[in-house]
């Protein structure tokens, strides 16, 4: 037995120093350990000897086994740290993943509408091209109003209908389409491009995001304006943030807010980003003028309710700290691929 | 609108800091945009005079003053020649900081002693702009010829102004007292009215002066005052300090008086010549036909019927509230002036400032709209101003035309609205409180509330509004957080489809990263989506540029066979102009983004070789009659000639089925499954012939793809050869299925066989797909093709496909024979209906 055992390693040995790759060596073990190999056969037929024989004949074909499986895993170590005797270079680059990447704007769209969703906004959409009633009279702003010029307006080109069609010059227009068509309650968000006849710098543009939102009911008050926008402030950058407002003025609201938000930079204290002051503007806001009510139908001495608006390039510009609100519109991937 | 802080506190006595004051007015709605510190940088500026002035030896734009500082003279050289020996000005020594007057944006720089054409100049005389005061950088400061000589400038001239950005809705506020009385408010001060009483004892005009308003809709209320004995020529410092910090240029007595009551009270007012007022009458019209004025600016102006004008007894005299005429202005020999205090309409005054660009601080204030209660009041200080300076005197009022007076309405509200619209509650002291500090009247009724606005708050018409005062006044932070309860509101029209963000997903998923572009842009830019060769005059040609989309259009009309006229590449359409566009780079409203992203391809090419997947979904605008335009999202997507493969240096060459890939799983994961659709070569200019594809769904085009055409890719200066993709989203929603279904699988082992086929060049991979399919049926799980080959070991103009074919049965496991038979029965198929060959 112990001869046949003996022979047995010498010859599995020299098989083993010769296999190269992992095809190799796994042949050798179906060879030497597998269910048909002849040590397999040998330990089974230990069985078949003479009890005063089983107990060191088993023992010394265990030992073998053993001693086959170690110079098996031995030799795959081995072949593993190369040829040289160098190991893997666990630095090496990973093989390129082609994987994509939604655009800042997409993600800080749907990064707004996932904050506000849970306190019934929903996410409504309405036409870029708007008519003059819809982007302004609805909205309290009659022609020639002096209001109008804090909307500059690219108008379109109509032969047939001069001045009414236009590129709206914020969501607004979509509060009185949705308004038109059902009855309060109302709670909805309307994101989408806006326009501005307006010479792009490195804050302005001519084309840019907003977020709307609406909320019309019996007994939606102020304070639940505030209360919606400090929470949004703190979901969107941080626990932390303090809200503070200021009254202002919008044709399509009254009493209106202009809402500041601790600097998330600095927490207050004054930095660049929020200009020395500890506080950045980031929406205005205010109740829905009556008069805008009225115009859709509602009956404004029974509902009421907040309307507030912001720039999505400025939130996402303050959460990934772009100061060029041209960068997103250039889609150089280098910056797509930095904030993807 | 720029307010001199210690013009603010002499009308209220207020005093608090500069920055107490401007953050509790920004508080209440008057937005301080920033605090401009006179001499904030003056350390070293002084008042200094100039003793004399030589030439300057090699300049003749050039002169030399020599300046007493008070301590010493001092020689500079000088490029202005607004001022005489003996008068004082700004002298800035070297080492003083000065705003730069060239720079965009302000920027301080510092003095430093230079040589000009070969003098050494160890100074500067300043002007308002270098010293931070206002734009203007005319010739120099002349200052006050009292002003102490060799002191610092800022103890001469220093001060805080604020400027405020002030909203549409407060005309009062366009102006020092109305700013004021907000700040009383505030403050809880008395504000100081600077408007004398009325004269007792003032009867009968000197001089009859005849007014005439011919529609009150378009001028309310016309009052005029005579000067006498008028003596124009320069006004006190202190006028003129003000003004000039209030951004206002000094000219002369009667103008600086007239400005100086327009800021002070927010009423413009104007002055004529009343020698130069023929037959004793001012009149307000719309003009004649043929009427002309030739204004101030000297312009001879052609009337159009809708100008209101100012007139005399024999024509126009003024553009009413925009600008005065060059007949009647006041000069230096002026004798006698008629001041005019008017309320004009102020839709009528808007649309002539806008339509003549002729905006001024006057027509800002009209067009917001003045009330007429204000204009016999600004006269009265006008004319005590005037004889304050003694520059004239005067009457308060000498004629007046008021044909319907009216009075601000009041307006009624229950006390507990204010609680109902904010959500917080405030006691009626508080309310009182707040409403008769900004001057409102006061009636109550049980619980109502009847608050009659001053006469400058025209702006109160309903119970928002008052609650707005009360809230402001009292402070917004009294305002507490709650949430909104209620109920869910119903579906709302126009919801945002979450498929949209799917499709983005997909993309993203595919490779490609998400571009927003621009939905503004050029006729040329869709143009070049066109091959050049195809046009008389494309639009990089000279010719090309004024007309190009018309060409392309013209071409699509003509060339209908060349199918230019999907809605996906609509090159046959009109797209929407823009009356106003800002540059001819961005004129129209795309009608495809393909010439965007090609753009977007080739920006990006320059820095990167592999890699190049871009997407972009948003919408094209498709016009339609007596309607807004359609707005459908259509996806277009780009890709470079090259994309990385499976190590780190490897790419492989993108070819068709590499889109077709994305096409297909893009489309299958929207619910159109891959083998519902079809797909024909696509006879489109923009894309290569033989490289492109057209997807449809039962006759309905899905999407377009392929290799852009080598012209088009020179055209948008792409250097190697480019993909595209267009996907009509829209569509693929209607024709999607919905939801996937699930479908049961057979449990039992599959049997797999290749098949290696030789075919003729004319039979499409389709036809042998679907004969395989058809044939194959019932055992036929898939049918995978994994290999296409051409060339020397099969006959010319052949080709032969490999599929993997998987067969099994829903009950039990098939044996050899079976499967051998099933797919005997395929590969007869095969050679009965197409032709095939089995190859080795």
């Amino acid at each position: 037995m112990q001869e046949r055992l003996d022979a047995l390693l010498t010859s599995a040995r020299a098989e083993l120093a010769a296999a190269a790759d992992d095809a190799a060596l796994e042949q050798w073990r179906v060879t030497h350990l597998g269910r048909r190999s002849v040590l397999t056969g040998l330990l089974r037929s230990v069985g078949s000897l003479p009890r005063e024989e089983r107990r060191e004949a088993g023992q010394a074909a265990n030992a073998a086994r053993r001693e086959l499986e170690e110079a098996l895993e031995a030799r795959q170590t081995e072949l593993r740290r190369g040829a040289d005797g160098a190991q893997v270079d666990v630095t090496m680059p990973g093989y390129p993943v082609r994987l994509g990447s939604l655009h800042p704007l997409t993600r800080t769209l749907r990064e707004i509408r996932r904050v506000l969703a849970p306190l019934g906004f929903r996410a409504v959409s309405g036409p870029e091209v708007e008519w003059d009633r819809y982007n302004f009279e609805l909205l309290n702003i009659p022609a020639d109003h002096p209001a109008r010029d804090m909307w500059d307006t690219f108008h379109i080109d109509d032969k047939a209908r001069p001045g009414e069609l236009l590129l709206r010059t914020h969501t607004s227009p979509v509060q009185a389409r949705v308004m038109e068509q059902i009855r309060p309650p109302v709670r909805v968000i309307v994101p989408g491009k806006v326009y501005r006849y307006e010479d792009r710098d490195a804050s302005h543009e001519a084309e840019f995001m907003q977020v709307e939102g609406l909320a019309i009911d019996k007994h939606i008050t102020m304070a639940d304006l505030r209360g919606t926008l400090t929470y949004f402030v703190r979901a969107m950058f941080g626990p932390d943030r303090e809200l503070r407002i200021r009254a202002s003025y919008f044709p399509f609201t009254e009493p209106s807010a202009e809402a500041e938000m601790s600097c998330h930079a600095c927490n207050g204290d004054g930095c660049p980003v929020c200009g020395g002051t500890g506080w950045i503007e980031i929406l205005g806001s205010g109740m829905v003028h009556p008069k805008v009510l009225a115009d859709v139908g509602y009956d404004p001495d029974v509902y009421q309710g907040f309307a507030f608006g912001m720039g999505v390039e400025r939130i996402a510009m303050l959460k990934y700290g772009v100061t060029d609100i041209r960068s997103f519109y250039r889609n150089d991937l280098r910056f797509l691929r930095q904030l993807r | 609108m720029r307010v001199p802080f210690e013009w603010l506190c002499e009308l209220t006595g207020i005093e608090a800091s500069v920055d107490d004051v401007a953050t509790r007015l920004t508080n209440a709605g008057f937005e301080v945009g920033a605090i401009h510190r006179a001499g904030e940088h003056w350390d070293r500026i002084v008042v200094g005079e100039v003793v004399r002035i030589d030439p300057h030896p090699n300049a003749d734009r050039l002169n030399l003053p020599t300046v007493n500082t008070g301590s010493e003279e001092v020689q500079v050289v000088c490029g202005a020649w607004n001022f005489e020996a003996g008068d004082r000005i700004a002298f800035a020594p070297a080492g003083a900081r000065l705003w730069d007057p060239y720079a965009d944006e302000p920027v301080l720089k510092e003095l430093k002693p230079t040589r000009i054409r070969g003098v050494v100049s160890r100074g500067m005389l300043c002007s308002t702009k270098e010293l931070g005061i206002s734009d203007d950088h005319e010739g120099i400061l002349v200052l006050d010829p009292d002003a102490p000589l060799g002191r610092p400038l800022a103890e001469a001239l220093g001060g805080e102004v604020l400027e405020f950005e002030l909203k549409a809705n407060r005309p009062d506020a366009l102006s020092v007292l109305g700013i004021a009385r907000e700040a009383a408010a505030l403050y809880g001060t008395p504000v100081r009215s600077p408007i004398p009483d009325d004269r007792a004892g003032e009867h009968g005009p000197s001089q009859p002066v005849q007014l005439q308003i011919d529609d009150p809709s378009l001028c309310a209320r016309y009052s005029a005052a005579l000067v006498h004995d008028v003596k124009v020529g320069e006004s006190p410092a202190w006028i003129r300090d003000r003004l000039e910090q209030a951004g206002v240029r000094p000219i002369s007595t009667i103008v600086d008086a007239t400005n100086y009551v327009m800021l002070e009270l927010g009423q413009p007012l104007h002055a004529f010549d009343w020698d130069t007022v023929r037959g004793g009458f001012i009149g307000v019209r719309t003009p004649r036909p043929g009427e002309r004025l030739v204004t101030l600016d000297g312009q001879d102006r052609e009337l159009t019927p809708e100008t209101l004008c100012i007139v005399d007894a024999e024509g126009p005299v003024a553009l009413a509230g925009v600008m005065g005429g060059l007949d009647t202005e006041v000069t230096d020999t002026t004798a006698t002036v008629l001041l005019e205090s008017a309320t004009f309409d102020p839709v009528s005054i808007r649309r002539t400032a806008h339509r003549l660009n002729l905006r001024s601080e006057a027509s800002r204030r009209f067009e917001k709209g003045l009330p007429p209660e204000l204009t016999v009041l600004a006269l009265r200080r006008c004319v005590q101003l005037i004889e304050e300076i003694g520059a004239g005197r005067g009457e308060f009022l000498t004629a007046d035309a008021y044909p319907e007076p009216s009075d601000p309405t009041p307006v009624s509200l229950e006390f507990d609205r204010i609680e109902r619209l904010m959500g917080v509650a405030y006691d009626r002291g508080e309310v009182r409180q707040a409403l008769s500090s900004l001057e409102f009247g006061l009636d109550e009724d049980g619980d109502e509330l009847r608050v009659t606005p001053p006469f400058w708050r025209r702006d109160m018409t309903a119970p928002a509004d008052v609650v707005e005062e009360v809230a402001r006044l009292v402070g917004y932070e009294r305002i507490p957080d709650t949430l909104p309860t209620g109920q869910v509101m119903d579906l709302a029209p126009g919801e945002i489809d979450e498929r949209d963000d799917e499709a983005r997903d997909i993309m993203a998923g595919l490779g490609f990263a998400e571009c927003v572009t621009y939905a503004l842009t050029s006729e040329a830019r869709m143009a070049r989506l066109v091959p050049p060769d195809l046009l008389d005059a494309p639009p990089d040609s000279p010719l090309g540029d004024a007309d190009a989309w018309a060409e392309v259009r013209e071409t699509a009309m003509n060339d209908a066979g060349r199918s230019l006229t999907d809605r996906l590449l609509p090159l046959d359409r009109e797209p929407l102009r823009l009356r106003n566009p800002l540059s001819m780079d961005e004129n129209v409203l795309r009608l495809t983004g393909l010439g965007t992203m090609l753009e977007t391809l080739r920006a990006n090419r320059r820095h990167a070789d592999r890699d190049l997947l871009l997407f972009d979904y948003q919408p094209s605008f498709l016009a339609r009659d007596g309607d807004l335009p359609e707005e459908p999202n259509f996806l277009t997507a780009v890709i470079g000639e090259r994309v990385s493969a499976d190590r780190w240096n490897e790419t492989v060459t993108v070819e068709l089925p590499f889109v077709r890939g994305v096409v297909d799983e893009l489309l299958s994961r929207s619910g159109v499954p891959a083998e519902a659709t079809s797909h024909d070569d696509l006879q489109h200019p923009t894309f290569a012939s033989g490289a492109s594809a057209a997807v449809a769904y039962r006759g309905r085009l899905l999407a377009a793809y392929g290799e852009v055409d080598a012209e088009v890719a020179e055209a948008f200066d792409l250097d190697e050869r480019s993909w595209a993709l267009l996907v009509d989203m829209p569509a693929v929603r209607e024709a999607s299925a919905g939801p996937p279904r699930f479908s049961a699988w057979s449990e039992y082992p599959s049997a797999l066989r290749d098949l290696a086929i030789v075919v003729d060049g004319d039979v499409t991979q389709a036809d042998v797909s679907d004969a395989i399919v058809r044939a194959g049926r019932p055992l036929l799980q898939s049918a995978r093709l994994f290999d296409e080959y051409r060339g020397e070991q099969i006959p010319p103009g052949k080709r032969s496909l490999a599929y993997a074919l998987s067969y099994a049965a829903p009950d039990r496991t098939l044996t050899d024979k079976q499967a051998d038979r099933a797919h005997n029965r395929v590969v007869r198929a095969l050679q009965h209906r197409l032709g095939a060959e089995l190859r080795g």
